[in-house]
């Protein structure tokens, strides 16, 4: 029965990318097809970040985001001084710091918790976060250079791609590869996978929740932080709080969409709901919709795949 | 010699659960912890293994006080639990489970291939199950691979809580025969249980009743017609 569903859940997958691929294709909106893989590569890291949380503590967690502002803000402040390779290992060296910080201060007092009263916690070290970033820098937005500056070398389907946006698009892969590998074929890797099952039981095979909880916090971390330092400065620029701002609600919808509980579901929800975005924003269809017409149209792919499948594209009943 | 040894125990959640339960097992012994619902057994063997703090009291492990140790310092000593309902990690393949199983022994990648061995000799079941998410296996499957992966950790005393809960009575004398075959491996075990149908394979038996006590015998004593009366009876009610 379980292998059933997840059947089904791996055909309506490839029944909405498919016929995404054949609407933008048939309307010339093959544009819309780059740009949106490139911008879900970013929604999709910050979006494996909130799976791992929330399989392995089951919290939504608000300062997903933040963990890339961070590290954006450090790239900013040392990429003037060292080389830039230096000052992204900087950047998310500070934002794995962070995740630690945060696990050891704010989510190990609560493990016991109910998860809403963590989930509130988060939200407050994300307020927190963008506070201080304003306290010491204002509410000004602020330049920050590529790690590739060459422009525009490729041209794929009609659009010209940057270097950074084949790093970007690179490196998510490579990660989600190594993710894979990680939680397949390491012991770390199955405890963590083992702990969001049954933490009592992991416990007893003498592996420590505790220290597993470090681990995953430090690993999302790391992600967000790769989100924002790959991202946000094909942007040019970026301003407090600018993942938690512009990219969490995305990432959240991206994390929901592939299943909540699924890496790979992640990704791909990712890439789905850059595409989506982007679709919305170019075809001349949704010209007339007043404010955000690209989340308006997330919101409603999103509503339509709950209601059809409530458990997310890859992800599991129950 | 006694391989455990438990003195004055007291625990609580909110309110007193252990109020001060005393008792040894040899080394190599089957003992098996009769009770009936809130007696406080199975409070008595997460403490031993390290998943409840005691309030007051020792517990030894060949003659170490290791009350309130975490299970991550026990399982390396030898403790390891089977926990009541199994609690197999459901997505989890058997292979996996078995490989989360022997973590503490992660570094050494044969004796883990030994031990898995040993497993599948014991439940010859579980080898033809190896690619099976645990979750889809029956109830006594489950119960194997629960006790199969304590069993990875290669422990010196092993604590079964309800081995034979929600078993048919064939299986759970299956299940009852194989951990006998455990324990004749050098194992010693301790078994909590409201069948006793495990009876002729202990060689110690103590009664709790409302956080205490109430009996402890070995041999003949616990054959005797008298005490399936007095406490057993009511144990299987």
């Amino acid at each position: 029965m379980d292998r059933l569903r997840e059947r089904q859940g791996q055909v309506i997958t490839a029944a909405v990318i498919t016929l995404l691929v054949l609407v933008l294709l048939a309307t010339g909106e093959k544009e819309s097809l780059v740009i949106g893989v490139i911008t879900g590569s970013a929604y999709g890291f910050l979006a494996l970040g909130l799976v791992l949380i929330y399989k392995s503590s089951g919290v939504f967690n608000f300062a997903q985001g933040e963990f890339g502002t961070v590290a954006v803000y450090t790239l900013y402040l040392l990429h003037f001084d060292v080389p830039y390779g230096f000052a992204l290992l900087g950047a998310l060296g500070v934002a794995v710091l962070m995740g630690v910080v945060v696990e050891r201060l704010v989510v190990r007092p609560l493990f016991d918790a109910p998860r809403v009263t963590l989930l509130v916690a988060t939200a407050g070290v994300a307020l927190l976060s963008i506070a201080v970033q304003i306290w010491f820098g204002e509410a000004t937005a602020r330049p920050v250079g590529r790690a590739l500056p060459t422009l525009d070398r490729f041209t794929v389907l009609g659009v010209q791609i940057s270097d950074q946006r084949l790093l970007l698009l690179g490196a998510l892969a490579i990660l989600a590869g190594l993710l894979a590998w990680f939680f397949n074929k390491t012991n770390l890797g199955l405890a963590i996978l083992g702990s969001s099952q049954e933490p009592t039981a992991t416990e007893l095979m003498g592996i420590s929740v505790k220290r597993l909880s470090t681990i995953v916090w430090a690993l999302a971390a790391l992600l967000g932080g790769l989100a924002g330092v790959l991202a946000v400065p094909e942007t040019g620029g970026f301003a407090p709080g600018v993942l938690t701002v512009a990219f969490l609600i995305p990432a959240f919808t991206a994390a929901v969409l592939g299943g909540m509980t699924s890496l790979p579901g992640a990704f791909l929800g990712g890439v789905i709901v850059g595409v989506v975005e982007a679709v919305a924003t170019s075809a001349p269809i949704f010209e007339d919709i007043p404010g955000s017409p690209g989340t308006l149209l997330v919101f409603v792919v999103l509503l339509i795949v709950l209601v059809a499948r409530p458990q997310g594209l890859l992800g599991k009943a129950g | 010699m006694a391989l455990v040894e438990v003195e004055d125990l007291r625990v609580s959640y909110e309110n007193p659960v252990l109020l001060g339960v005393s008792f040894e097992v040899e080394e190599g012994e089957t003992a098996v912890l009769f009770g009936l619902n809130g007696a406080g057994k199975t409070t008595t063997v997460q403490t031993i293994a390290g998943l409840l703090k005691p309030d007051a009291g020792k517990i030894r492990l060949g003659g170490t006080d290791i009350a309130g140790r975490p299970p991550s310092k026990l399982v390396p000593m030898g403790v390891a639990l089977v926990p009541e309902g199994r609690r197999v990690f459901p997505a989890l393949s058997v292979a996996n489970n078995l490989r989360l199983g022997a973590w503490v022994r992660r570094a050494n990648g044969s004796e883990v291939d030994e031990r898995r061995e040993l497993v599948f000799e014991y439940f010859p079941r579980l080898s033809e199950r190896v690619d099976q998410a645990a979750g889809t296996l029956s109830g006594g499957e489950q119960q194997m691979l629960a006790i199969g992966r304590a069993l990875m950790s290669k422990p010196k005393l092993l604590l079964i809580d309800e081995a034979s809960l929600g078993l048919s009575p064939a299986l759970a004398k299956t299940v009852f025969q194989v951990v006998k075959r455990i324990n004749d491996d050098g194992v010693t075990v301790i078994i909590v249980e409201q069948n006793v149908g495990v009876l002729p394979y202990a060689d110690r038996v103590l009664i709790m009743e409302k956080g205490t006590l109430i009996f402890s015998g070995v041999g003949d004593e616990i054959q005797d017609a008298n005490l399936r009366e007095s406490y057993l009876g009511k144990a299987e009610e």
